[in-house]
């Protein structure tokens, strides 16, 4: 293990913590929420199995899922689950984040591209329930 | 060296008054040293600090928001988050290069205020381009960066591509 596996170990676990919110969030959205919903839920399975792809070649156990995870609030209909997908990029971004330093070359890109996608998604999200422009200065 | 000058003229009967300005000059100077790090010394690092031209792009980023801005009133409320934000990379940037940080003074002083189209579509596709632009050159400076600034280049360029897709 180095400190670059140990960060991208721990984006895979906050990938998982996504996953888990995704599925959450889902039964709260319709139309287009849902369909952002979807998309994010995609992203964030994606970047879970590169992870694992990239950990096991060098024979380093990828961290599994938990079977669930506490939420911050309850979710009880679409304007907790948006605050929730919020929440889940913010957090999943800054775990990326983390990771930019201890890495280079190809897994300084992987973390920033997820770092981007994070922060964009969330300010999607915010975007929905109608914060204007929905950006932060540093996701 | 300027500081042996003073003496050496005090032989030659040096007014009290001027050797007392060099003393005190003398003394200004070492105080004046003692704000940058040792690692930071000029004179130890003649290269400049590798987050300088990413402190450029930021001011020229926040000159083009306040011209356009300034131009067209009614961009205000879309843009002065975008500015704010810009300036809070200012004063990031400034503190990781240990320098002093003062958004209220972070106009574009740096270089020439950039003119701003003279229809609203055409200032917001400038401003649209100079984002993307924006991203990509703090994508790559957070690409190539010393492990300590990547974290902050990369916030910033994730930052500018939401401003881009805010400006689409």
């Amino acid at each position: 293990m180095s400190a670059a596996t140990d960060a991208l170990s721990a984006a895979l676990a906050a990938e998982h913590a996504a996953i888990f919110g995704c599925g959450v969030i889902g039964p709260r959205l319709s139309g287009a929420a849902l369909t952002q919903g979807q998309q994010a839920e995609a992203a964030h399975r994606d970047r879970r199995d590169r992870l694992i792809v990239r950990l096991t070649k060098v024979g380093i156990a990828a961290p599994a899922a938990l079977p669930a995870y506490a939420l911050p609030f309850p979710v009880t209909d679409l304007g907790s689950a948006q605050r929730l997908a919020v929440q889940l990029e913010e957090r999943t971004a800054a775990i990326w984040r983390v990771a930019l330093g201890p890495t280079t070359g190809d897994d300084r890109k992987v973390a920033l591209d997820a770092l981007t996608d994070c922060a964009l998604r969330a300010a999607r999200w915010r975007r929905a329930t109608g914060e204007q422009p929905g950006t932060v200065p540093l996701p | 060296m300027v500081f042996t000058v003073p003496v050496w003229m005090g032989r030659a009967r040096l007014s009290r008054r001027a050797a007392l300005a060099g003393v005190a000059g003398a003394g200004a100077a070492v105080a004046l040293g003692g704000c940058w790090p040792a690692k930071d010394n000029p004179a130890a690092r003649p290269t400049p600090h590798p987050l300088t031209p990413v402190v450029a792009g930021t001011l020229a980023l926040i000159g083009r928001c306040q011209g356009t801005i300034a131009a067209y009133d009614d961009l205000g409320t879309r843009l002065q988050p975008l500015l704010k934000e810009h300036q809070t990379h200012l004063d990031a940037l400034r503190r990781a290069m240990g320098t002093p940080s003062s958004s209220a003074s972070a106009t574009a002083s740096a270089s020439a205020p950039p003119s701003v189209a003279p229809d609203q579509a055409g200032a917001l596709a400038a401003l649209h381009a100079a984002e993307q632009a924006g991203q990509a050159e703090a994508a790559a400076a957070c690409l190539a960066a010393a492990p300590d600034y990547a974290a902050l280049l990369g916030s910033i360029a994730a930052c500018r591509a939401t401003h881009v897709e805010v400006l689409t």
